[in-house]
């Protein structure tokens, strides 16, 4: 399992098609993908969990990834995060 | 127990989709999301289980046809509307937890389902965040239809309405629109909702009457008479026989049956009476039923605004995205002209939880032309989108807000550049596109000599131009009365940027509200100009009026009407002119 920390950088925060394109990276992969804001804990892979972040600009995630494909994962989604999901920023 | 209205009452809402519509109310409750809690015995939790799979599978495929459906009557990016709403149905983990929780608690699918959604939306509904709290709405009218489709919450009747059926109620979702368009309804008035939601997109290009009161709904009764006027925002509860003879009147003038009355027009461009040819056509912001018929009786778009695909979307929209929807429309109006005009965003328009671009002053802001350039990625992303769409000729570029040459310059050479990104891919696009700009800022028409040699053509937007010229924002009430594009200063504006075009030989077209005002007609065929854009509820009776002009004999008119010193005496001269006129 690994474990690492990302500050959600695009305008509008994590709102509806962001989080549809975290989730669908994350399902991508084999690994089990957790996202937890304050103390709040949600599966990667459900844009129900993701919404219920609510997470806006500056949030902090603690990323949690596990699994046979876990470092690819852990990239894949810290790359899309980090570039603001192709939107503003 | 609210007091209802029994007497006449004149409600004045906002506008949110234009047309008169007269008829009956159908007061819509919210659905009632109190679902029952039942004890479920442990032989039957599997059964429970495959009823929650069937209400969702039919929710998906329920989601599916009203995404197709909007898909064809409306086109690409409205029913992407929907594709938000087909994830959260789908959302796998989500329907585990469900399923884990129906057995562990032994409790009904719908209670279960319901309270998770809850637990979902609770935080939503608690954050500042406009766009945040936003998705709650997407989450619950996904909710809505598999609680629906489980059966034990009160499911609306799925009947056909009497004719004429105004539905009001709290708030409606795109879905809603449309399935109730289709089962007849005629117009609405709703509690919720501002002129950007997707549902007032959505009722718009479907040519709904909306309009939107917030507490007023709760207080009409069932099936009593109203008249709701979408293009002013009024409702009239309870109308007096007077006032549905009047409004008869009016929606017989301006009519919903736009696409009717445009079928008989006989001729298109329309000439006046002395056989000048003058050239009408439509202001359009997104695709909707009237372009069939625009197309069909060659009708060009002079004003296709694009902001809608930002406003609809989370952002603006990639150059792939971009590129189907104005190829979408190219290919439309495959056999006229499309004016498209690029992004008009002011702080305004921008993301109204976003403070980073709060200005006090919106109007005199960071707007139009001016976001774009300092955006320049988002512009040429734009610009490449309609290049590549371009392929058939028919598109044309109109930059808005411009101020002077500077900018159009800038401008200009980020097109160049976009130009050079798409030779460089090897993309084919019309490398003859014309380029125009909107003259709408008194600094433009003063200077519009300098301006039209620059360009292709020229668009008036009599709007901004009124509200720059006479320093007043139409929407505020206690300055409203100063707007007046009849003033002789705005009409002086419009005859210096006329006269500027006709020296450089260069197409003006007048795209304002005004340009479908029948008062401004004759006074504009004066002035020399030849062509007109305006909303599509306008062209017939602009057509009809345009055969009646002599233009010679209007050439006097717009001399007399020009050297007037009020709007008042404007107004007065081009009054009796059209009494005159319409007698003929």
């Amino acid at each position: 399992m690994i474990k690492k920390t990302a500050t959600i950088v695009n305008k509008l925060g994590l709102h509806a098609r962001p989080a549809a394109q975290l989730v669908s990276t994350a399902s991508g992969f084999e690994s089990e993908v957790f996202y937890t804001k304050d103390d709040l804990r949600v599966n990667g892979k459900s844009i129900m969990g993701v919404m219920m972040l609510a997470a806006e600009k500056g949030t902090q995630l603690i990323i949690e990834v596990d699994g046979p494909d876990q470092e690819q994962a852990m990239g894949a989604v810290l790359n899309v995060i980090a570039s603001g999901f192709g939107e503003e920023v | 127990m609210v007091n209802m209205y029994q007497k006449r009452k004149v409600v004045k809402g906002v506008p949110i989709s234009f047309g008169i519509v007269m008829g009956r109310t159908r007061v819509i409750l919210p659905g009632d999301i109190k679902v029952a809690e039942v004890a479920i015995a442990t032989s039957s939790l599997d059964n429970e289980i495959q009823r929650l799979d069937k209400a969702v599978a039919k929710t998906i495929e329920e989601l599916r046809l009203i995404r197709d459906s909007a898909d064809k009557k409306i086109g690409g990016p409205v029913a992407k509307i929907f594709d938000a709403q087909l994830l959260i149905a789908g959302d796998y983990e989500f329907l585990k937890q469900v399923k884990e929780q129906i057995i562990a608690e032994k409790r009904n699918a719908g209670f279960i389902y319901n309270s998770l959604v809850k637990k979902t939306t609770n935080p939503l509904k608690k954050s500042d965040d406009a766009y945040m709290r936003q998705t709650v709405q997407d989450i619950e009218a996904v909710a809505n239809k598999v609680l629906s489709n489980l059966g034990g919450y009160h499911k609306k009747p799925e009947v056909k309405f009497p004719a004429d059926t105004i539905l009001v109620g709290k708030s409606f979702t795109p879905g809603e629109i449309l399935s109730y368009r289709r089962r007849k309804v005629t117009g609405f008035l709703i509690g919720e909702g501002g002129r950007n939601s997707h549902m007032a997109l959505i009722a718009r290009s479907l040519l709904i009457p909306v309009v939107t009161s917030e507490k007023i709904w709760t207080r009409v009764p069932n099936n009593c008479r109203i008249i709701i006027d979408g293009t002013n925002g009024i409702a009239i509860i309870n109308p007096t026989d007077k006032d549905w003879t009047e409004y008869q009147r009016r929606r017989r003038r301006q009519g919903p049956a736009t696409i009717s009355r445009i079928k008989k027009l006989t001729q298109i461009p329309p000439q006046t009476a002395d056989g000048e040819e003058i050239n009408v056509a439509a202001n359009l912001e997104l695709p909707g039923p009237v372009d069939d018929i625009l197309s069909w009786k060659n009708i060009p778009v002079g004003l296709y605004r694009t902001e809608f695909l930002y406003l609809e979307g989370d952002d603006f929209p990639d150059e792939k995205s971009q590129y189907e929807y104005y190829r979408g429309i190219a290919e439309r109006f495959a056999r006229s002209e499309v004016v498209l005009r690029t992004f008009d965003l002011g702080s305004d328009k921008f993301r109204d939880n976003d403070d980073t671009i709060k200005e006090d002053n919106p109007a005199l802001g960071w707007r139009g032309i001016r976001s774009m350039l300092d955006m320049s990625e988002v512009f040429k992303t734009q610009i490449r989108a309609i290049l590549r769409a371009s392929v058939n000729r028919n598109l044309k570029i109109l930059l808005p807000m411009i101020s002077d040459v500077t900018e159009l310059e800038k401008a200009k050479k980020l097109i160049h550049q976009a130009m050079l990104d798409l030779r460089r891919r090897n993309v084919p696009f019309d490398s003859q596109i014309k380029i125009g700009i909107m003259i709408e800022v008194p600094s433009a028409a003063l200077t519009a000599e300098q301006l039209v040699q620059k360009v292709d053509f020229i668009s008036i937007g009599t709007n901004d131009l009124t509200q720059y010229t006479m320093s007043t924002d139409r929407n505020n009430f206690r300055v409203a009365n100063l707007y007046n594009s009849y003033h002789p200063s705005v009409l002086q504006l419009i005859k210096m940027t006329v006269e500027a075009s006709m020296k450089y030989n260069k197409p003006v077209s007048v795209c304002g509200e005004m340009a479908g005002d029948k008062l401004a007609l004759p006074l504009f065929i004066g002035m020399g100009v030849k062509s007109l854009s305006m909303n599509p509820t306008k062209i017939t009776d602009i057509c009809r009026l345009i055969k009646k002009i002599d233009s010679n004999l209007v050439y006097h008119l717009a001399v007399s009407v020009l050297s007037s010193q009020t709007a008042v005496s404007v107004t007065r001269k081009l009054q009796s002119f059209m009494t005159a006129l319409e007698k003929k």
